[in-house]
């Protein structure tokens, strides 16, 4: 009897073809999505996009930018920016994972000569370069980081005699001690610096908070366009159909609802992170309000589109959670773009997550003009409208059938 | 009553999807208060017809005019039950009604007005605050009746609203029907339910390969097939053998593949009757019963269906 209802099973999987590329296709598919986004995240294939800045016009900064660009490790912006406030907006802006700025020579003893310009809600991209930086250094300009050590030798035994051989041994027994004369050392040749104003935290949780925030738009629009499915199998769709306004009224009256509902779930995270983190979310209340309607609106208007063009609940369901989880993966509401390999990180920009979160992270943390927000608030609007219009085409021509 | 002022009016229309031709040429017509019994096998075309006057089909030829309205103005005529209960379980029966009166077109004041009339003519005022979902499946079909006349239609189409539900709840629902009948409403009813045709329905159509191949009041239909002459049917204790499959043919009955049932029909029937039930017992035949009936739709329809006869 058990094998029984184990025939039944394996022969509804087979013969629905849907079931059976859902049941199998699908798990390999995503599986390979989430280990390309989620493999870069341990380091070892982190590939961050720098920009590189120069303040010394020596040539030893031509050498690092040379030794750098060469690196395979690192995508480095072409040009290289001369004042530190272009190389500050590279980073805000998000076209610039981190910053290397290179202020003076080697041979500058009382300051870094090369500085990493991070934003905070990236800390873990300007340890990386940081490493980088010393690494392609002691590979590639060996010279530089001798004469550097020479000197900084040189500095505390004060020449190269027995005598002050003996200093050194000294020196260096009391630098062990942890004793005096660190004052007198040279500064470290790379240092990390955070951009903006701040702390980590909060560019985390306001990183986090748009990110989180569009990942729940989208479950909660698909979970509730799924009921245009459930009306058309009930025939709610038939009565309504025969009304003067048809089946158009449906769609457009769960569209709203679903973006009212997006706003509401999306000030309840918003309040959250507010209250538990501290998050300023009131400084720029218009276009933090902007960002929301149309973010809800383009989750509204994709899960409307897929329950459209759905023929089950279950297909719908599928079909959601497949979307939902790659958008919300590639697009950066799981784990941050830049840990992402390259590639990945252009398939992102393909998802409303990442329009959705840049716009969010524009407003509480880089302070972005609403100007500079029109791209994301265009797209996410286009999303909107493809999605409603592809909706009301769908549920219009499935009347016809 | 002229077409252009009937509740319904159907002329020649033709439907097909791709090649393959679902009404050919259909023609009928509905008066106010007409209640009109759409019968005919799965796949007949009933559910093609409703959906075309409902305008989701486009005709290839013909013409459609409800409340002597064409094209879309025409929707504004029909009041819609479909099969299912196409209601909201989570609301109640007032605020479905809310719902769709509004749309239907009517705005909140007069939504408000006609209310206790719908309510009241489907027999559901005292549920009004109660959730569609936890009411019975009886009460649901007549909210789904009172869900689609808010707007008073000139026709209103009831597609198999007795399915599934027992005796007492069809008897309720028929009340329901006559009384919106008595009110001047034309009604489409789609319907196998026979019985329920035969009682409820002024006139009756029954489709067969998209035409009406027969139509008229039930009662002329029945009595233009049949004349004077009534049906005796048996029922046999166990499935017939051959000898008297060839016995019960050459007598002239026909068999119900349903059942274990033969019916023959004889305009002598009556004197008939018991000489026959003697003779077929003693050829062997074990009958649990055998009476003699008039004949009614389900004569008529399983004649249509059966002999394919057009014309009667």
């Amino acid at each position: 009897m058990i094998a029984a209802m184990f025939r039944v099973m394996a022969l509804s999987v087979i013969r629905d073809r849907g079931a059976l590329a859902l049941a199998f296709l699908l798990p390999p598919v995503i599986f390979l999505i989430f280990a390309a986004v989620f493999s870069g995240t341990g380091g070892g294939e982190i590939r961050l996009q720098i920009a590189i800045g120069n303040a010394s016009q020596s040539a030893f900064s031509s050498r690092l930018e040379e030794a750098l660009r060469n690196d395979g490790t690192l995508r480095v912006l072409p040009g290289v920016v001369t004042n530190r406030e272009e190389m500050v907006r590279l980073i805000q802006s998000g076209r610039a994972d981190a910053g290397l700025y290179i202020e003076s020579g080697p041979d500058d003893m009382t300051s870094a000569p090369i500085r990493v310009l991070v934003d905070p809600g990236k800390m873990l991209a300007g340890a990386i370069l940081a490493g980088q930086v010393q690494r392609v250094i002691a590979r590639d300009l060996t010279d530089v980081l001798l004469a550097r050590s020479a000197t900084t030798v040189e500095q505390l035994t004060g020449g190269w005699s027995a005598e002050q051989t003996q200093r050194l041994a000294a020196a260096l027994n009391e630098i062990q001690r942890g004793g005096g004369g660190a004052g007198d050392r040279a500064a470290a040749l790379v240092t990390t610096e955070q951009v903006g104003s701040g702390e980590g935290a909060s560019a985390t949780i306001s990183y986090y908070a748009g990110a989180i925030a569009m990942l729940f738009l989208l479950f909660s629009s698909m979970q509730g366009a799924a009921t245009l499915i459930e009306e058309r199998h009930a025939g709610i769709l038939d009565r309504v159909a025969v009304g003067p306004a048809g089946t158009d009224v449906v769609v457009f009256g769960k569209f709203l609802f679903l973006t009212v509902q997006g706003m509401v779930q999306v000030a309840l995270i918003f309040l959250a992170a507010a209250v538990f983190y501290d998050l300023e979310v009131t400084a720029r209340p218009g276009a933090l309000i902007a960002v929301t309607v149309v973010a809800s609106a383009s989750a509204a208007g994709l899960g409307l589109a897929v329950a459209a063009f759905c023929t089950s609940k279950q297909q719908a369901q599928t079909v959601s959670t497949f979307v939902v989880l790659v958008s919300s993966a590639l697009g950066g509401s799981m784990v941050p773009r830049f840990m992402m390999p390259p590639w990945l990180q252009d398939i992102g920009w393909f998802t409303p997550n990442t329009w959705a979160v840049e716009a969010y992270y524009g407003i509480l943390w880089r302070n972005d003009a609403m100007q500079e927000l029109l791209p994301e608030l265009s797209l996410l609007a286009s999303l909107a409208a493809v999605g409603l219009v592809a909706s009301l085409a769908v549920s219009r021509w499935r009347l016809s059938l | 009553m002229d077409n252009r002022s009937r509740p319904l009016s159907v002329e020649g229309l033709t439907v097909s999807y791709g090649q393959r031709e679902v009404l050919s040429g259909l023609s009928v017509e509905l008066d106010e208060g007409d209640i009109f019994g759409l019968m005919g096998p799965n796949g007949a075309g009933k559910t093609t017809l409703i959906r075309a006057i409902c305008g989701r089909v486009e005709p290839r030829s013909g013409s459609l005019r409800v409340g002597g309205d064409t094209g879309k103005a025409r929707l504004r005529h029909i009041g819609l039950a479909p099969q299912e209960i196409a209601l909201y379980p989570y609301l109640t029966v007032r605020e479905n009604l809310e719902v769709f009166g509004r749309l239907s077109g009517l705005s909140r004041q007069i939504v408000h007005k006609r209310l206790p009339w719908a309510s009241n003519a489907t027999r559901v005022a005292d549920r009004l605050d109660e959730r569609v979902g936890l009411l019975s499946s009886g009460w649901k079909r007549r909210v789904n009746i009172a869900a689609a006349i808010l707007h008073s239609p000139k026709l209103l189409i009831l597609d198999e609203p007795t399915v599934g539900v027992d005796i007492e709840v069809r008897s309720h629902l028929n009340d329901v029907i006559l009384e919106l009948s008595g009110s001047g409403m034309a009604v489409l009813l789609a319907t196998h339910d026979l019985d329920q045709a035969e009682t409820l329905c002024n006139r009756v159509g029954f489709l067969r390969s998209g035409r009406l191949a027969v139509q008229g009041a039930p009662t002329d239909l029945v009595r233009e097939a049949f004349g004077g002459r009534k049906e005796i049917i048996i029922e046999l204790r166990r499935p017939a053998g051959p000898q008297d499959l060839m016995l019960l043919k050459r007598i002239g009955f026909t068999p119900d593949p349903a059942s274990r049932t033969w019916t023959l029909l004889r305009g002598d029937a009556d004197h008939q009757v018991n000489h026959l039930g003697a003779a077929l017992r003693k050829a062997g035949i074990d009958l649990r019963e055998i009476r003699l009936r008039e004949p009614g739709l389900d004569s008529l329809f399983r004649r249509v269906l059966h002999q394919g006869e057009t014309t009667l």
